[in-house]
């Protein structure tokens, strides 16, 4: 049960809170539902919803988001159409409009599609009081941005396999840039351990080789070793890993 | 304890709220708008939908202390009177309800979609109330009466 929801008005008094022991709440939408049985431990939160930081400022091609920036946001805001089949591709509208980008850094798995799609954009997280941290985060903290470049068109792919079209976690989900000069492909996965992951295995053979059938077949070849999915109510470990190779292929050839 | 002010469907009410006060206890039990409903108290049934300052949102996972200030709209203040709303209509017409629990939710999900977007597609529509589970009706219905209403809207 709840025994204090504070609302600070700005970072600094919201530090000081989680300091103080209080549980940060972002939208809410995966603490409260551990929160709203009665037989949950005492817990203090701190929302950050009146902290002032939601809002997407763009900057060339560099994109900040803050933290308390709700998917909806996300969904509506013409810039960020990169993200919208990302964010799209998440629980359901209702959920969605309360959702938010910090709070999805911390989503349990098969959730956190979002991380995924940030993982793959090499995204930064600005946290309160330390410097910036590459994702996903290891450790907690309070999370005030993420700074992510726009890849050029084309560059960025999303694939999320799940049990429905809309409004089902995930069962396997790939993210990847394809950096074309470099030859390099940075690969993000969900629903294939108990936290998002980088896919160095299936990059370290893709590097500096062409995107065929082949290559990609042995790439997710590489990658089958490190994957360590849950059974869940969506889908066995089994399938998890039996399915993980065509859905990079579609990810990553499109067929 | 906290005083919690809200306009609710445009009439500015106050209350007194606990740390686990949810914006959906507030107005069901503080509030006496029985509309929407306490489902799974999860975010996964819908059927607690209300309008948050506009946007649809799932009120059993919003502390109520957090939304001190804001605007929200609950389908007890769709009505004009004993004038239904487009919606409420098309589903009154079109027999989008059968045990009737889901329905708040999935009118105001409507309402928002239709605020947004007033000529949706079938699947936009799906999609739109893809948070809001019916057990009963197989959501055909729901969906023609969603596409009914905004048919009504433009004549």
């Amino acid at each position: 049960m709840l025994t204090e929801v504070h609302v600070p008005e700005d970072v600094p008094a919201a530090v000081s809170l989680v300091a103080a022991g209080a549980t940060i709440i972002g939208g809410g939408t995966s603490l409260m539902p551990r929160l709203n049985d009665y037989a949950s431990p005492p817990t203090e939160l701190v929302s950050l919803r009146r902290a002032g930081l939601a809002g997407v400022h763009v900057d060339g091609d560099t994109v900040t988001i803050g933290a308390m920036t709700t998917l909806a946001q996300i969904e509506h805001d013409p810039r960020l159409a990169l993200l919208h089949p990302v964010v799209r591709s998440i629980a359901s509208v209702p959920v969605r409009t309360l959702a938010t980008v910090g709070g999805n850094l911390f989503a349990r798995q098969p959730h956190g599609d979002l991380t995924v799609a940030l993982v793959a954009l090499n995204a930064r997280a600005t946290l309160a009081g330390r410097s910036e941290s590459e994702l996903p985060l290891t450790e907690a903290g309070l999370v005030t941005a993420i700074t992510a470049k726009i890849p050029k068109k084309g560059a960025f792919r999303y694939l999320k396999a799940a049990r429905r079209r809309y409004n089902s976690a995930s069962l396997v989900t790939v993210a990847a840039t394809i950096h074309d000069e470099s030859g390099e492909v940075t690969i993000a996965l969900g629903g294939v351990s108990d936290r998002v992951v980088r896919a160095h295995a299936a990059e370290a053979v893709l590097s500096g080789r062409p995107l065929t059938e082949e290559t990609v077949h042995a790439a997710a070849e590489a990658e089958l070793a490190h994957l360590t999915p849950a059974d869940d109510a969506y889908a066995s470990a089994w399938y998890r890993k039996r399915v993980f190779p065509v859905h990079l292929r579609r990810a990553l050839l499109g067929r | 304890m906290k005083i919690v002010n809200l306009k609710v469907n445009g009439v500015g009410k106050a209350f007194i709220a606990k740390p686990e006060t949810t914006l959906l206890l507030a107005l069901r039990e503080q509030l006496g708008l029985t509309g929407a409903k306490r489902g799974c108290a999860q975010g996964a049934c819908g059927s607690c939908t209300v309008l948050l300052d506009g946007e649809p949102v799932v009120s059993c996972l919003v502390p109520a202390v957090t939304v001190d200030g804001s605007d929200v709209a609950t389908v007890e203040g769709l009505a004009d009177g004993d004038k239904l709303s487009h919606v409420q209509q098309a589903f009154l017409d079109g027999f989008a309800t059968q045990c009737g629990f889901c329905t708040p939710g999935m009118i105001m999900s409507a309402e928002a979609l239709l605020d947004r977007n007033p000529n949706p597609t079938r699947d936009e529509v799906a999609e739109a109330i893809s948070g809001n589970v019916c057990r009963c009706t197989g959501y055909e219905p729901i969906i023609s009466a969603v596409l009914d209403a905004a048919e009504r809207a433009r004549l």
